[in-house]
Order: structure tokens, then C-alpha cells, then sequence
């Protein structure tokens, strides 16, 4: 049986992170000490780097406890995983899609700006933005 | 009239209601044109829809169902889009 702290050590992650999880619902201590600290197993370590690894692929905290919930429901079959990892790149690609007009957007206005010794009150940057400001109004 | 409806692959839901929403938009207008995509695919569309759950349904280009829609559901949204002329 694992402390927290060991448990947080052998995961790489905080004591506090490991607390958060179990109020979420993700994890849950095996057991309690004499002194009443969490004890924890192999199937929580497991757990843990399960939930690691589906945030490292995007996936939320609440994502995650579906995808926990799913593995436990006798009658979920692998499509459904899949149907979830298909709907969170989508997700991602529409982020990239978002992230990648506002880059061409900094793009148009770094290239405008062709003069770096003016004053700051001439910079056509900051005239740039304050003319979308108004327009968005 | 163009409907299409974004699928993944191995999807029971998807597959289970796929001929009676086909039949229901044939039924709604005779001259709709049924796609079905699976969305792995065409990943750059569905994006571009703004498609981010399955299944989901486009009208014409524009995402209109988020989740599957009942037949009676689509029925009603073809026939109204007829009547629009759009």
C-alpha cells in the first residue's frame, strides 16, 4: 500500500493534485492507516496514470470520469470510446483552426508595422487594435 | 437540397437511425440529396461546420442537428426549408 506522498511521487504529480482527484470522484483510497491517513494500491497508481494520460490527449478532468464510468459499464463497447476520442480531436482541430487565424492575424499586423523606431504613439499595432476595438463595438 | 450526416465509424447509434432519417428526408423532399460521411474522412469539412459531437446533421452546408434528430424532427426542419425556398 502506497501513501499519498508516495503515491504522488511515483506519479509525478502533487499530494494536492491526488486530493483534487478523489474529490472529483476519479480516484478513491484503498484504505486508511491506524492514523487514519490514505493508503492507496496498485489499481489507484494505475488509475492515476491512466487519468495522466487522457490529459495529456486533451481530455478534461469530467471527460476523463466518463471514460472511468464507460470501462465499468458492461454493455459500452469500444466504439464508444472511440466516439468520444474522435469527438475531443475534433475539438482540437477546431482550437487549431482558431489558434491559427489568430496567428495569420498577428501575421498582418507585424508586417504592417514597418517602421520599429517610431513612437510608441504612432505604432500601427496598437492603431490597428484600437480600430478593431471600435469596429467590434 | 443537400443533407449530410457526419458519422464515426462503429457507431450503434449512427448506424441504427441512419435509413429512417433517410427516409425521412426523402419523404420531406423528394429531390434531397443523402450523404452519409464518416467524419474521420472528413475531418477538415466537418471542422469547418463547426462539428464538434456525432452524430450530427448539415443542411446545405451549414451544421443544423448537434445530435441526432428524430425522423419527425428532420421531416419538419426539410419541409420548412422547402417551404423557405432555401
Amino acid at each position: 500500500m502506497l501513501t499519498i506522498g508516495k503515491l504522488a511521487t511515483l506519479a509525478g504529480i502533487s499530494a494536492d493534485a491526488l486530493r483534487y482527484y478523489e474529490r472529483e470522484g476519479l480516484i478513491e483510497p484503498a484504505g486508511k492507516s491506524a492514523a487514519g491517513y490514505r493508503l492507496y494500491d496498485k489499481d489507484s497508481a494505475r488509475r492515476v496514470q491512466f487519468i495522466k494520460h487522457a490529459q495529456h490527449c486533451g481530455f478534461t478532468l469530467a471527460e476523463i470520469r466518463e471514460l472511468i464510468v464507460l470501462r465499468g459499464r458492461d454493455a459500452a463497447c469500444c466504439g464508444d470510446v472511440r466516439k468520444r476520442a474522435i469527438e475531443k480531436k475534433l475539438q482540437l482541430e477546431n482550437k487549431i483552426r482558431a489558434m491559427k487565424a489568430m496567428s495569420k492575424g498577428l501575421d498582418r499586423l507585424i508586417s504592417e508595422c514597418a517602421d520599429e523606431t517610431k513612437p510608441v504613439e504612432e505604432c500601427t499595432i496598437l492603431a490597428a487594435l484600437e480600430q478593431l476595438a471600435v469596429r467590434g463595438h | 437540397m443537400k443533407v449530410e450526416l457526419f458519422y464515426s465509424p462503429g457507431c450503434h447509434e449512427c448506424a441504427a437511425a441512419q435509413a429512417s432519417l433517410k427516409a425521412a428526408a426523402q419523404e420531406a423532399n423528394a429531390r434531397v440529396e443523402w450523404h452519409e460521411l464518416n467524419v474521420l474522412d472528413e475531418l477538415d469539412y466537418a471542422v469547418e461546420l463547426g462539428v464538434l459531437t456525432l452524430p450530427a446533421i448539415a443542411i446545405d452546408g451549414k451544421l443544423v442537428f448537434l445530435s441526432l434528430p428524430t425522423p419527425q424532427q428532420l421531416r419538419k426542419v426539410l419541409i420548412e426549408r422547402k417551404a423557405r425556398g432555401t
